[in-house]
């Protein structure tokens, strides 16, 4: 069937593919234009110093080495939580399994200081520690190295990886085993015939995954490791911002998009793979009985509540004691403005700042969001291009899309660098593909006979939409606005672009205190930090309460 | 040979087995009948040692099983969905457990093609087991639990999930499959039809208990109370009462003081032939309806006040609210317990 779309839906389906390319097609070919043609000419010679230098090649190495070390550890800790989620049924696993999913939500700042402050020379463990065994020094020297990087990188992607194995493990049954089992097969073999092989699809899939976050992973290698341990994201952002070489960060940010785009279709591919093998779901979770298996569950709980929880304690606590005492003074020097800070305002005008920003970009973000759900659920060509156009912004790293803005919205037509418009715009591009995923499950749940139930009472098009289908995706939508705020409060590397002096975002502000030297100002970010992680913990609450199946998955 | 001594399990508050007493005699093969949820799966498990946690005791020619772990049993399991691994060809899934005890390469390749052959699959060795049929993945199944010469092999609802039309003869084929290689088996199922085909005992389940352990003809012809008499299909099944009908039947008029409840007119023991079998009681009948059947008719008769019975008839000349006379033999009273 063939439909005919009156004009003004036309003009309003242009919309969101106006934004698309005016903030995000336009700005990675200014970046094509500055690394292939700095000067108006063809000119490869950043290129030629990106792979003649064995320091950049270097970076490019250090990123993949990171990624993949992340990535061995986060499958390994995820392969035996998958089994135990996916085998036994106990009270509480699904809470613990949708809390697990936090830190997904959680801005990287904030992530980063939760672990200095326990992890950290100053950090509660080394505090501990200090004081058990009555040290003058701090045993752990964790900050600035590759070690803690990792940490974080497990925390935030074991969550992803858990989820993607367990999904597929428990789908797949463990009939299986049972029969190798009769077969003769003891733990060992089991492994290495059954349970490895045939989770491969998932865990190639999870793997695939959480190497392109790791690989893009930016706030936690930029705060936790410095320039001595920059990936490609860091050394973009450093080439770009302190030394100001920007064809060097744009054939760096080139590199980037080109290996982000190599990964994604690999990733597509095993992710659809995936699906494919998905098929039945007769598999039963066992409960727990044996106290064997009552100590393999308590010990997967504990681990999962040890690696999410005590940094983001510490994070609550550093912020609340000083010197041993009770002291929530952090939250009213937000009030202060230091002198010596690199931040220019005083602290709480970041929050002002970042609520009003997500307000905009959630807005922007549910407007141009509904329209692109609503143009890719109906049939035809258009459709078809628009679904996977529109989740690109998700898959180009924040750094160059930061990077993109500062170099392609800086002049005459489109100047908005000094504009602070530009980053609830930026936060509108990035929060878009959440929105489209939260709202498209539930509109492609409606079955059309109802819409066609409507029209045959008498409902023109208007009417339909307005009776059938937005109170239909009403969870969607909401979902979409949570996610929409949530990305917006915390996004950090394209603010760190964008942001000027008045117009600091919270998680930039958090960067900034954070670095500065004095003590005010490490407690003040501590402050900032718990604001933030509490406003998003709301907002992944919110999620997980009105998520619908399929919501949200990407 | 294997001895289930006082077996008893729960699923947290739900009891699935109740004190099950069975055994299984070398070389027979013993089905476990009963619908969903009786516990024969549970008990099959345990006897597997698929199911650690539980009371009572499993023996295996005089030895405990308690702590042996399902790998070192030896004995084979089929099941339900056959669970063939689906990363390996039909071969390497039939030569699995013969892997793990050791045999060698060459070995295996040989005793999976001759088991192949022995189940009707030869020269299939190398295909994908997902693009099997139904029926031929319930054999790639039973030739893989044969291979390692289980001392018992264990089936669960292994034609479960293939078509009716094929059951009776993949029925009759397992049975011969399983004597020929010297088997002893149990043998899980719902379906009474397939239980005869298939055993030489069958233990009748419900609610965790075994209500009756006896041979297919002696189980067919003597439930022993209603759950089993309904269960192999038997409609006929009237409580005990002082203005029944059958208070003509000896058996029956004594019924209640030897503590049954009630009674089971057997559909064998009832005719409508002219000529009636020596020592059958008349009964005046309306005939109610009749289902033709192909070599026989399903016969619903109501005798006065109102007593419908079911069985089976030769073709009938009379039409449905005539007037018939049936016979009624005595063997043909079977009296039921709760």
């Amino acid at each position: 069937m063939r439909r005919y779309l009156p004009p003004g839906e036309y003009l309003l389906y242009t919309l969101p593919l106006v934004f698309l390319g005016l903030f995000y097609i336009y700005p990675l070919l200014s970046i094509f234009d500055i690394s292939l043609r700095p000067a108006g000419l063809l000119d490869l010679s950043a290129f030629l110093r990106l792979i003649e230098s064995d320091y950049y090649l270097g970076t490019l190495l250090f990123t993949i080495y990171q990624a993949a070390l992340s990535t061995a550890f986060t499958l390994l800790l995820a392969l035996p939580l998958a089994y135990v989620f996916a085998r036994y049924r106990f009270r509480g696993k699904s809470i613990l399994l949708s809390l697990a999913s936090l830190p997904f939500v959680l801005p990287t700042v904030v992530v980063a200081l939760a672990f200095a402050a326990l992890l950290g020379s100053k950090g509660l463990l080394n505090d501990l520690l200090r004081t058990l065994f009555t040290l003058e020094y701090s045993p752990l020297q964790l900050e600035r190295t590759l070690t803690i990087i990792i940490i974080v990188h497990v925390f935030y992607n074991l969550a992803i990886a858990l989820r993607i194995i367990t999904g597929y493990w428990a789908s797949i049954g463990f009939e299986t085993e049972e029969a190798a089992r009769c077969l003769g097969a003891g733990a060992l073999a089991i492994w290495r015939d059954i349970r490895l092989p045939l989770i491969r699809p998932a865990l190639l899939s999870a793997g695939a995954l959480v190497f392109i976050f790791c690989f893009t992973s930016f706030g936690v290698v930029l705060i936790l490791g410095g320039i001595r341990f920059a990936t490609l994201e860091v050394q973009i952002y450093y080439q770009a911002v302190s030394i100001f070489n920007l064809s060097l960060a744009a054939a760096l940010s080139l590199v980037q998009i080109l290996s982000m785009l190599a990964m994604m279709v690999v990733y597509t591919q095993k992710q659809k793979k995936l699906h494919l093998t998905m098929a039945s779901s007769r598999a039963l979770a066992r409960p727990v009985r044996s106290a064997r298996e009552v100590l393999v569950v308590l010990s997967c709980i504990a681990l999962i509540a040890l690696l999410l929880f005590t940094p983001l304690l510490a994070l609550v606590f550093r912020s609340l004691f000083a010197a041993g005492r009770f002291d929530a003074s952090a939250y009213a020097e937000l009030l202060v403005k230091t002198r010596a800070s690199l931040l220019f305002v005083a602290p709480i005008e970041s929050v002002a700042n970042s609520l009003r920003y997500a307000i905009l970009a959630t807005a922007g973000a549910l407007t141009l969001g509904l329209i692109t759900a609503f143009m890719v659920q109906r049939p035809g060509r258009l459709a078809k291009l628009a679904d996977p156009l529109f989740m690109l912004p998700l898959a180009t790293s924040a750094v160059t899309l930061g990077f993109g803005f500062i170099v392609a919205l800086d002049e005459p037509p489109l100047n908005l660098r000094s504009s602070w418009l530009i980053i609830p715009i930026s936060h509108t591009l990035v929060a878009l593909p959440f929105v489209i995923r939260s709202i498209l499950p539930s509109l492609r749940a409606i079955p059309p006979s109802l819409r066609e139930a409507a029209a045959v009472l008498g409902a023109n098009p208007p009417q339909r939409l307005l009776t059938i289908d937005l109170p239909l995706v009403g969870r969607g939508i909401v979902v979409g606005a949570t996610f929409a705020f949530t990305v917006s409060m915390g996004e950090f590397g394209a603010s760190l672009f964008v942001a000027q002096r008045e117009s600091v975002t919270m998680p930039v502000a958090i960067y900034r205190l954070f670095g500065d030297p004095g003590l005010v100002s490490y407690r003040q970010a501590l402050a900032l930090s718990v604001i933030l992680m509490l406003v998003c913990t709301i907002g992944f609450l919110l999620i997980e309460r009105l998520r619908v199946a399929g919501v949200g998955e990407f | 040979m294997l001895r289930i001594d006082g077996v008893s399990h729960a699923y947290g508050d739900v009891i699935s087995l109740r004190d099950v007493e069975l055994t299984l005699e070398p070389g027979e093969i013993l089905c476990l009948l009963g619908p969903s949820g009786c516990g024969k799966t549970t008990l099959l498990r345990i006897v597997a040692g698929l199911e650690t946690e539980f009371e009572g005791s499993v023996s295996f020619n005089g030895g405990n099983l308690r702590g042996i772990p399902a790998h070192r049993r030896g004995f084979g399991f089929m099941f339900q969905d056959f669970a063939l691994f689906p990363h390996m060809s039909v071969a390497e899934n039939v030569a699995y457990g013969l892997r793990r005890r050791g045999y060698s390469r060459r070995e295996c390749r040989e005793r999976a093609a001759a088991l192949l052959d022995q189940v009707g699959l030869a020269g299939q060795d190398d295909r994908d087991v997902a693009a099997l049929s139904g029926g031929q993945k319930q054999r790639v199944a039973l030739a893989r639990s044969l291979g390692p010469h289980p001392r018992l092999l264990m089936l669960d609802e292994p034609l479960g999930s293939i078509d009716a039309q094929l059951r009776d003869q993949l029925a009759l084929d397992l049975r011969q499959i399983i004597k020929r290689e010297g088997l002893s088996a149990i043998y899980v199922t719902h379906d009474h039809r397939e239980a005869y085909a298939v055993s030489d005992r069958i233990a009748v389940m419900n609610i965790g208990s075994v209500q009756q352990h006896a041979k297919p003809r002696e189980l067919y012809h003597s439930p022993r109370n209603s759950f089993v008499a309904r269960f192999l299909g038997l409609r006929n099944i009237f409580p005990i009462s002082e203005d029944s009908p059958f208070m003509r039947f000896a058996a029956y008029r004594k019924a209640q003081n030897q503590g049954f409840s009630a009674a089971l007119v057997h559909p064998t023991g009832i005719f409508l032939e002219r000529e009636p079998p020596s020592g059958a009681e008349r009964f005046a009948a309306t005939l109610s309806a009749v289902v033709f059947r192909g070599d026989s008719c399903d016969v619903r008769a109501a005798l006065p006040g109102g007593t419908p019975l079911y069985f089976a008839a030769p073709e009938l000349e009379a039409k449905p609210g005539e007037a018939i006379e049936l016979f009624i033999t005595r063997e043909a009273i079977k009296l039921l317990r709760d």
